[in-house]
């Protein structure tokens, strides 16, 4: 709009000041450190260069190889599960009827409050061993289930909040299928094709745009839970929730292997940079963009 | 300020450009030149924008017309050039510091404030104390009728009070030069003929020189003192609406001022005299007066037909043209009949006739052309000579 | 012709439609009670006795104390709950307004400026979203101890003064480009440098994209626990999120109607914002996904 570039760089400066300062710096600056011995008491002159040998130990380390499991297992299983929740209420909610913004609320209420230790804490409550699930579970004959004692249900119980937490996911699905053009369906219809046939055949496909979306940020949040099982489970039992960002926060600042941890979190931003990569770049072969989205503003 | 006091500053305007400085221009382009990524949008345009004179700058989509008028506000700088606005040099000055108003095509109203805020907002920002923002507000807000509606929101607005709003915002600020980019083009058929007749009306009360831009002939006609034909970043022709549509310099002029446009035929130059040229078409040979016409035996050229000047031949009279009607449209007071011509391809030309002419599908015509009112352009496009009928006449209305 | 041949048919279809409602309501309820029942419970037992939490799955207590608020209040330690929802309003209110404010001015030479590199600019601002932040936290750790900012709030607001958390800037860039430019070029006509256009112009009308951001910081800065759990030591410079931690640290075994009740204080404040604002929300977190 303004032909003044330099006007423009001044609105920029802080953005760029801080991503140099407080992003590229310290990004830089953790693969230097994953690259020594440094020890979180100490002085960072007193480290030492180690070369790749932090990367090596993981290869060695029954803790991190649990961990990274662990952090898998996590990631597969609610980034689909909750996808396909979070998009089957939306088709749900997408309906012209009395009371749908007070569903909606309701379903996207947790995916606000859910990150919050309060919500962990209630969590934490609702499956002890005589916490409300077990209650529920004997009032109907059950006996109770030592839930955040064994290592499948630990994880349960954590996968449980994050799936508590479709809202968000679903707002983007619902918004989404708002913007389909209600004509296509009407088209549909003439032409004979049956609900789920126009679901597969229409609202899929333009849905993609939001699918991916979706996928990214939920993949890229997924990988960095640390609230719920910190405080839900601590890990437990047996490392059985131990999800990688929870061993880079203890190996810094219970173990203070800075080094270590470095490297741990290196291993964690290749892993995120990988799905994402590959994500944009299959995006070509399913992503179906309505129109061409060029790069629009600041003639 | 009250609209008798408007009226005073309107007398004023005229009396400074009977006794005052009468050579300084109101708006002057030298050469200017516009280049966006490497692609030339302003090819070197020069122009004289006289004191009280509302000129039009018209071109189809694309011909840098809104992007001249983006040059004379200062929202865009041009590569090279110089824009003088009354006399002083404003080519790289800040918009709010030339002396020039806009009125945008989509209004461009601040949702955020009232009517009174976003007529008064030029004059806050310059610091005016507030009784004198109020005054002005008021007598801006009686000038367009929107008093009633001073403390409502451009929401609360019809299309045309918006217009009105946006026209107010720039008359608050006293400019010397009003810009007006397509005002009327976001409105429907009926209110824009309204609103064009209050721009009118406006113009003739302030006196004020304005610059306005459409891609609509008809209100590039019915508006303007001078219009400025715009294509593909050059200026084609300036004149009067009269004299464009009379004597258009170039067929690109000739198609784009007129509706129905102007019909073509591809012709031969047979001879030339001092009073005609004798012209070979596939169907016949016309002799069409033209006076000062210089052109080579021999060349092909273009004759150019307005609608009205084609009529339909009598059966004792020969015709100059023989075809048979494809299409007939009844406006009831008027008819246009499209009406293709013997063994030819090419567009059928398009005769206006009277409302209540009698004629079917597929009739076969005779046409007389009215060759003392027939243009003719060159190879390249560029007018031949004038028609007799029109080389004495010029448009009364042009201001001095 | 189905319809005269077969009226059964015709009848099946004009109910379809009230099937399909009861179908759809009958799964929405279910769902969101299922959704809101923990909520409900932890509200409920805030307001129950203990023996009643042990005792009961239903969320209406039924004999109603405040035992769990007045105990809960005055916590474990010597502070009482209303330090730590004090402290947690030090941190994000600082934090919502410095994000606001650097991420509207650079949003705005982002959406309204050429700027040598600004397709890079963006790129590396795009990045920054899907960055995970733990690869920052350690060094992030030992600049802001070199600082000597531990045991401060500065750690926890001070990046965010730099527009580092590039996804409330694209939500804004998002929403300025969908304004039409020709109203920030009245505004110019009229006078104005950018940044009054800025100030007078662009925030007003982008004032919904405002709050937005200023609401999932709000919230996000309400439920962040690992940076005060990094940064800070002292117990009385605490925020609500490590008190409560804390308190299940301590009191877990005993007293679950205390900790519910200062859970369901911790979750007021953001429980309350939702239910007022609840469309910036939903504008919000759909303005990037389905606009961009």
């Amino acid at each position: 709009m303004y032909s003044n570039k330099w006007i423009g760089s001044l609105y920029v400066t802080p953005f760029v000041i801080g991503f140099l300062l407080f992003t590229a710096f310290p990004f830089v600056a953790s693969f230097l450190l994953s690259l020594t011995d440094a020890r979180l008491q100490d002085q960072l002159g007193a480290a030492n260069f180690v070369g790749l040998s932090n990367y090596s130990e993981m290869a060695a380390d029954s803790t991190f190889r649990q961990s990274l499991g662990v952090t898998f297992a996590y990631v597969f299983i609610t980034v689909p599960l909750k996808l396909a929740f979070a998009l089957f209420i939306a088709v749900v909610l997408n309906f012209k009827l009395k009371g749908i913004g007070l569903f909606r609320t309701a379903f996207y209420l947790p995916s606000i409050l859910g990150g919050s230790v309060a919500i962990a804490v209630v969590w934490r409550f609702v499956f002890a061993g005589d916490g409300l699930l077990n209650q529920a579970l004997s009032g109907i004959g059950i006996g109770s289930v030592n839930w955040l004692g064994e290592p499948t249900t630990a994880m349960f119980s954590i996968v449980l909040l994050r799936l508590w937490q479709f809202g968000s996911a679903m707002v983007v699905f619902l918004a989404g299928l708002k913007a389909i053009p209600e004509d296509l369906y009407e088209a549909a219809d003439l032409d004979g094709a049956s609900r789920l046939k126009q679901f597969f055949l229409i609202t899929l496909p333009l849905l993609t745009p939001v699918l991916f979306f979706n996928f990214i940020m939920q993949i890229v949040q997924a990988f960095q839970e640390f609230n719920g099982p910190y405080i839900i489970t601590a890990g437990g039992p047996l490392k059985s929730s131990y999800l990688l960002p929870l061993m880079i926060y203890e190996e810094a600042f219970k173990y203070f292997n800075l080094g270590y941890s470095s490297a741990l979190s290196w291993v964690l931003f290749i892993i995120i940079a990988l799905f994402t990569a590959v994500a944009f770049w299959s995006q070509k072969h399913w992503v179906f963009y309505a129109q061409d989205r060029d790069d629009k503003g600041g003639h | 300020m009250t609209p008798v006091s408007l009226t005073q500053m309107g007398n004023q305007k005229q009396a400074e450009q009977k006794w005052g400085n009468v050579s300084i221009d109101s708006v002057r382009l030298t050469d200017v030149r516009k280049t966006f990524n490497g692609h030339e949008v302003i090819k070197g345009v020069s122009l004289e924008v006289k004191k009280g004179e509302l000129v039009v700058f018209v071109g189809p989509s694309g011909c840098g017309k809104s992007t001249l008028l983006r040059l004379i506000a200062g929202l865009e700088t041009p590569t090279s050039g110089q824009i003088d606005i009354s006399g002083r040099d404003v080519t790289y000055a800040h918009p709010s510091k030339r002396g020039v108003a806009m009125v945008f095509q989509s209004y461009a109203l601040y949702p955020h404030m009232t009517v009174f805020d976003n007529i008064a907002f030029a004059l806050k920002i310059q610091g005016l104390p507030k009784d004198e923002i109020t005054h002005k507000v008021n007598a801006a807000a009686e000038t367009l009728q929107l008093t009633h509606l001073l403390r409502r929101r451009p929401k609360a607005l019809s299309g045309g009070q918006r217009q009105r709003v946006a026209i107010g915002r720039a008359i608050v600020r006293e400019p010397d030069v009003f810009l007006f980019d397509e005002p009327l083009s976001n409105l429907d058929a009926a209110l824009r003929g309204q609103m064009r007749v209050e721009i009118a009306r406006l113009h003739t009360k302030l006196n004020a020189t304005s610059v306005y831009v459409t891609h609509d002939q008809v209100e590039a006609m019915t508006l303007a003192d001078k219009i400025v034909v715009l294509n593909a970043g050059r200026i084609e022709q300036v004149g009067s609406p009269l004299d464009l549509y009379r004597k258009p310099a170039n067929l690109f002029v000739a198609g784009f001022i007129g509706s129905p446009r102007m019909n073509t035929l591809k012709a031969r130059v047979r001879d030339v005299s001092a009073d005609a040229v004798k012209l070979d078409l596939p169907q016949t040979i016309l002799s069409v007066p033209r006076q000062s016409a210089e052109v080579p035996q021999g060349a092909s050229v273009t004759l150019g037909v307005r609608p009205e000047n084609l009529h339909l031949a009598t059966e004792d009279e020969d015709a100059h043209l023989n075809g048979y009607v494809i299409l007939i449209e009844r406006l009831g007071g008027e008819t246009f009949a499209y009406v293709a011509l013997k063994d030819q391809e090419g567009d059928p030309l398009i005769m206006k006739l009277d409302g209540e002419v009698s004629l079917h599908n597929h009739q076969a015509v005779g046409l007389k052309i009215d060759l003392n009112r027939a243009h003719l352009f060159s190879e390249d496009g560029q007018a031949i000579g004038v028609s007799p009928d029109f080389a004495h006449q010029t448009d009364g209305s042009v201001h001095v | 012709m189905a319809s005269s041949l077969n009226p059964v048919d015709h009848g099946w279809r004009k109910h379809l439609p009230l099937v399909n409602a009861f179908v759809r309501y009958g799964l929405l309820i279910l769902v969101g009670f299922l959704m809101i029942y923990p909520l409900l419970w932890m509200i409920g037992g805030a307001f129950k006795n203990n023996a009643e939490i042990f005792s009961s799955v239903g969320f209406i207590p039924k004999a109603p104390t405040t035992d769990g608020f007045i105990n809960g209040w005055k916590t474990s330690t010597e502070y009482s709950f209303a330090t730590y929802l004090l402290n947690t309003m030090k941190i994000v209110v600082p934090k919502v307004i410095v994000t606001v404010i650097s991420s509207v001015i650079v949003a705005y030479g982002f959406a309204r400026f050429a700027i040598p590199g600004r397709k890079w600019l963006f790129a590396l601002l795009m990045a920054t979203v899907l960055l995970p932040k733990s690869v920052l936290l350690i060094p992030q750790y030992l600049m802001f101890r070199e600082f000597g900012w531990l045991d401060t709030y500065l750690p926890l607001y001070a990046p965010q003064a730099f527009a580092t958390e590039g996804f409330f800037v694209f939500m804004i860039i998002q929403f300025m480009r969908s304004l039409p430019l020709d109203m920030e070029e009245a505004a110019v006509m009229d006078g104005c440098n950018s940044f009054q256009v800025l100030t007078l112009i662009v925030c007003p009308v982008i004032l919904p994209a405002i709050i937005s951001v200023a609401l999932f910081q709000f919230m996000w800065s309400m439920n962040d626990f690992l940076q005060p759990l990094i940064y800070l030591s002292s117990v009385e410079k605490y925020p609500v999120a490590l008190a409560l931690k804390m308190s299940i640290d301590v009191t877990e075994a005993t007293s679950w109607n205390e900790i519910l009740a200062m859970s369901t204080i911790a979750l007021a404040p953001s429980l309350i914002l939702f239910f007022v604002a609840q469309k910036y929300f939903v504008e919000g977190v759909t303005s990037g996904a389905v606009k961009g």
